[in-house]
């Protein structure tokens, strides 16, 4: 589904120049799940952000879905992000102005992409049916990540990038969201690659690899 | 305390770096107080300098008078009441001829004299002729030495083609003294000279009237008890002055500077809110970091001291060149309508300045101690909470509704006492600080009505609507700032548009004759005679006054084409002006006709109505030679422009009245059309009347000057009004550009997601377009309430006339495009600006969410 070969990611600075990727190489096969693990600063977001072309690599070749992608234009980028990709951040971005079932529903809706059978389905799952009339500043913390998730989920994206998702949770929270997540990502069958920096957030996913000195190196490998 | 101040220090440094990082946003907040503070000056700067022009021919005209001596049969006093008055102790006492001659080529010159050595010391002209004349004693010698000097007002003398030296010739054949041309603008329009060389000029042995310097109560009853049967002590009310006569047109332009003022105020407040919601998430780390909120207000203050420093100083150089812009129209608008000169340089006054920072610091205050108090009472952690910071807004709409609705409620109680000028403008004030006030909370209701209103599927409508209410906050002041110019715009539009109307259709009325006349050597039976003239129309008449107030008396010729076709003040159907209907119209011109009721009909223009208080049906008393004569005013005439009282009276009637009335001139018809004629033949025709080149001039020259007069007064206005509409414009992009700026983030989040251009403009420019409608929705009403009160209200007890308020579309509409256009530039400039950074603000997600 993803496939980054030989990626090479440099920030040139006035200070000295930060090389974060070097030669990378990383395959996450369709409809499955990694944790993409790795000390603070060591380049996992710009991974990430490499994967979603909202940034470019130096050099080396990012296949996403059988497409290469390192060389699409903007508008390319933008119709791949619109149709196959989802990104899930750690502040859960919210439209502050739109309702829960709105901004659940957001993404799909810009995808063309409405399911009401899934609809119902999420709602249920994530325990959202209370609270559909609210507006996000009315959730908890907890709960206004399970909106992004649904969001993401109901746009049924292939592929979906997530950075730090449980970052602004606190441990009880973070384990059922994660848990309801990765349940069900697999259900919708996409694929999930997952930035983390807590080993046991990683442990729900099927693959860990870590991120070191700009190389990936798969730490376990579980089967599915 | 040493640290403290360091921490200050850094704290206002840290504050001081955002704008090396968004010198945009510097520039927007410079440009928006510079802006304003220039408007205002400028206003200020005219308006000052104006004044104090007058105070200054008030100084030569005798405003210093306490009191005038004059005879109440027009005839003057005599020099011998003079002396013995003099005589009688009273010292403050000078003579002063005042009237108007022609000079040998038919132009007229009016010249007013004095005795300078009788002058009150300490007084006008006395001391500053004596002793601060620029051109030092011996000219001041030279003035009442034969042979003289004339001094002619620099524009004056250009005027008549009169070099320094040279002596202007009078019809009589009579030479004026040699010319002095005056750079000082002291004397209004007129020549002034020594009252010998005045007398002997004109061959008259009666002074106009006596100037009375200050006077004890004793002195008063004294003098009084003194004066003999036919002269009259008058309190001087100051009803001449220049300074009174022009007011009106001030206190306009004053309404206007402070309708500058206001916006700039708005502005103000607009660039310090975003400076400080630019620098939220700084403020809220540098609390975090145990940086007091004292503190905080200490760097916060100095930092605004230092742009107020900035704009303010910027800005009256702005202003001190807008205003020598606008000056020479200003100046000329006045000379033809009220004869005042103006000096050409304007000087800029100490208070003026200091009046300047005043103000601009008082709006940079305003702005700053409301968010600053509200951060005060609020913890930290909710100041990062943007949705608990647009509840907290919501609530001040609210409040914001309320105290419109008192204020529009005090207006409603005040209205029926309004009678001055001041009251008026407070009217204005309350209606339009009303109405803006009142503007964000109708925002809110629409957004909300639409977002319930709008049907499920139309979502991206929905989220459209519903993002207004985050852009709300950041906009609503420069709403309200583009509300209030609108409302002016339409307000002073309507009145310009409708008194231009009225002027026109009046002057159609009044100068139905082709060719007026001026000239007391009319050959009346060779005008009878002539073939080439279809009829005339003879004006006899005298100036007098009456109430105090400067005041004429016309006598008609009731088989003249433009009496027969008479018009009286029509009912507007307004409230309370006194016009009649048609069948009362005609009754009251046949009494009037006639003449012949117990009491005389008499016709007044409408300044008698409203400027002298005098109803329909009154009787009053005019001064004759035969003493005190009772009138019945039966009608009131439309006579825009004028300042002074005018009653109208059959021709015979004014004879048998005052035979000292002479005649004036005339309206004279031509056989074939005016366009037809060659004005050569015309001219050589009239010279055999008895009319010399000068002396007549074609009815649509009138009309033309009229109109450009007219049109040069009212064109300060349109300026002003354009420029604030632009300022507000200005803030309205400033007011964008930071929305945007601050929401950046976010937007890079929604194109994340897929949110594509068009997508992304629509949720941008729909809150913006339903914001504007709304506010030209209520600029509507309140604009026309605002016109209605200028026309119906302010302009009557300002210039005594009305005229029916005319509701145009064309200008509004060109006002509605205009300030569409200004919209449509400040979006598309605040998207180009998204488009441009968007890209980073993208690349910066990682930043954002890691
Ligand atoms: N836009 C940028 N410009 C320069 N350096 C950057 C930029 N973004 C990230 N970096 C640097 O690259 C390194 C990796 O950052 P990031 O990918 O955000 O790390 P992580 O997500 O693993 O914490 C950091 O040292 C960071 O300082
Ligand atoms: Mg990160």
């Amino acid at each position: 589904m993803l496939t980054f070969s030989a990626i090479s990611k440099t920030y040139y600075q006035p200070d000295g120049d930060i090389q974060v990727l070097r030669q990378a190489d990383l395959h996450l096969p369709a409809g499955q799940t990694a944790a993409l693990l790795g000390e603070s600063g060591c380049g996992k977001s710009t991974l990430l952000h490499l994967a979603a072309g909202l940034d470019q690599p130096d050099s080396g070749q990012i296949m996403i879905h059988d497409q290469c992608a390192s060389d699409f234009s903007d508008r390319q980028w933008n119709h791949l992000r619109r149709e196959t990709l989802s990104l899930v951040f750690q502040q859960y971005h919210l439209v502050p102005t739109l309702s829960v079932l709105d901004n659940l529903l957001l993404q799909a809706r810009l995808a063309n992409r409405l399911n009401p059978g899934l609809q119902q389905h999420l709602i249920d799952r994530l325990g959202l049916a209370p609270l559909l009339g609210r507006l996000p500043h009315q959730l908890s913390g907890g709960q206004q990540q399970r909106v992004a998730i649904g969001r993401v989920l109901m746009h049924q994206p292939r592929l979906i990038l997530a950075d730090e998702p449980t970052g602004n949770l606190d441990e009880a929270t973070s384990h059922s969201v994660m848990e309801l997540f990765t349940t069900l990502v697999k259900e919708t069958g996409s694929s999930l690659l997952m930035v983390t920096h807590s080993q046991v957030m990683a442990n729900y996913l099927d693959h860990q690899w870590l991120l070191q000195a700009g190389q990936i190196t798969p730490v376990l490998a579980r089967d599915t | 305390m040493k640290r403290q101040f360091k921490q200050t220090i850094w704290v206002f440094v840290t504050l001081i770096s955002h704008y090396r990082r968004h010198p945009g946003q510097a520039l927007t907040m410079a440009l928006g107080l510079i802006s304003g503070v220039a408007l205002w000056a400028a206003v200020q700067l005219i308006n000052d300098h104006a004044r104090s022009s007058y105070a200054e021919a008030d100084q030569l005209l005798g405003a210093e008078a306490r009191y005038w001596i004059r005879s109440d049969n027009g005839l003057g006093v005599a020099v011998a009441d003079y002396i013995g008055l003099r005589r009688a102790g009273f010292e403050q006492l000078y003579p002063v001829i005042e009237t108007q001659v022609r000079d040998a080529q038919g132009r007229s010159v009016a010249i007013i004299a004095t005795d300078l050595l009788a002058l009150p010391v300490g007084n006008g002209i006395g001391s500053s002729a004596r002793y601060s004349n620029p051109f030092g004693a011996s000219s001041w010698l030279a003035l009442i030495q034969a042979d003289y000097q004339a001094w002619y007002p620099q524009s004056l003398a250009s005027q008549l083609g009169i070099e320094p030296g040279q002596q202007l010739v009078l019809a009589s054949g009579e030479r004026l003294p040699p010319a002095l041309i005056q750079t000082q603008t002291q004397q209004g329009q007129r020549v002034f000279m020594d009252i010998a060389a005045a007398m002997a000029i004109l061959g008259t042995d009666t002074f106009s009237y006596l100037g009375v310097g200050r006077l004890s109560k004793l002195e008063h009853l004294r003098l009084a008890a003194l004066l003999p049967a036919t002269l009259k002590l008058v309190t001087n009310h100051q009803a001449l002055d220049l300074a009174q006569v022009t007011e009106s047109l001030h206190t306009h332009l004053t309404a206007l500077g402070l309708l500058s003022f206001a916006v700039g105020l708005f502005i103000v407040f607009n660039a310090v809110r975003f400076s400080l919601l630019a620098r939220q998430g700084t403020l809220t780390t540098l609390r975090e970091m145990g940086i007091s909120l004292g503190m905080l207000s200490i760097a916060i203050i100095a930092e605004s001291l230092l742009w107020t420093l900035f704009g303010t100083s910027l800005g009256l150089v702005m202003g001190y060149a807008l205003s020598q812009l606008l000056l020479p129209a200003m100046a000329m608008s006045l000379q033809s309508l009220y004869a005042a000169e103006l000096g050409s340089l304007i000087g800029i006054q100490p208070e003026q300045v200091l009046l300047a920072f005043g103000l601009s610091l008082t709006g940079v205050v305003l702005a700053l101690t409301l968010p600053l108090w509200l951060r005060a009472r609020e913890s930290i952690r909710r100041q990062r909470d943007t949705a608990a910071q647009w509840q907290q807004d919501q609530r001040g709409i609210r409040w914001l509704a309320l105290v419109a609705m008192g204020l529009l409620g005090l207006a409603a109680v005040l209205y029926p006492w309004m009678a001055s000028i001041e009251q008026g403008f407070l009217m204005l004030a309350l209606l339009m600080f009303g109405g803006a006030l009142l503007l964000p909370w109708l925002v809110l209701g629409l957004i909300k009505t639409c977002a319930r209103l709008l049907p499920k599927h139309q979502w991206l409508l929905r989220w459209a609507v519903s993002d207004a209410l985050a852009q709300l906050p950041h906009l609503r002041i420069a709403l309200m700032a583009l509300l209030l110019t609108l409302t002016a715009n339409i307000g002073v539009t309507t009145l310009v548009g409708s008194f231009r109307t009225a002027l026109g259709d009046w002057l159609e009325t009044r100068l139905a004759a082709d060719i007026y006349v001026q000239s007391e050597s009319l050959d009346i039976e060779a005008i009878k005679q002539a073939a080439w003239l279809s009829g005339y129309s003879p004006r006899i008449g005298l100036d007098l006054r009456w109430q105090n107030r400067p005041t004429s008396i016309r006598g008609l010729d009731l088989t003249a084409p433009d009496t027969v076709d008479m018009v009286l003040v029509q009912d507007h159907g307004v409230l309370d002006h006194g016009g009649q209907n048609q069948q009362a119209q005609d009754q009251a011109l046949q009494a009037w006709r006639a003449g012949d009721s117990p009491v005389i009909p008499i016709l007044a223009n409408e300044q008698v109505q409203y400027l002298a208080h005098t109803p329909l049906g009154s009787i009053i008393e005019l001064p004759t030679p035969a003493g005190p004569r009772r009138f019945k005013i039966v009608g009131y005439v439309h006579d825009y422009g004028n300042s002074s009282l005018a009653f109208y009276l059959p021709g015979e009637t004014v004879m048998a009245h005052w035979p000292a009335a002479e005649l004036l001139g005339a309206g004279l018809w031509l056989s074939e059309p005016a366009a037809q004629i060659d004005p050569d033949w015309l001219s050589s025709r009239l010279s055999a009347l008895g009319v010399k080149p000068g002396q007549w001039v074609l009815q649509g020259e009138i009309k033309r000057i009229s109109f450009a007069i007219f049109d040069r007064t009212f064109a300060i206005t349109a300026t002003l009004n354009t420029l604030t509409l632009l300022v507000a414009g200005l803030s309205l992009l400033t007011a964008l550009l930071a929305v945007h700026q601050q929401r950046l983030p976010e937007y890079a989040h929604w194109r994340s997601m897929g949110v594509n251009f068009s997508q992304w403009l629509q949720i941008a420019a729909l809150p913006l377009l339903l914001m504007l409608a709304v506010t030209l929705l209520l600029a509507l009403p309140l604009g026309f309430s605002l016109s209605w009160l200028l026309i119906n209200k302010l302009n009557v007890i300002a210039f005594g006339w009305t005229m029916p308020l005319l509701w145009s579309w064309w200008p509004l509409a060109k006002l509605g495009i205009l300030t569409l256009g200004i919209v449509l530039t400040t979006l598309t400039v605040s998207v180009v600006r998204v488009r441009q950074t968007l890209p980073t603000a993208i690349k910066q997600l990682a930043g954002d969410s890691g």
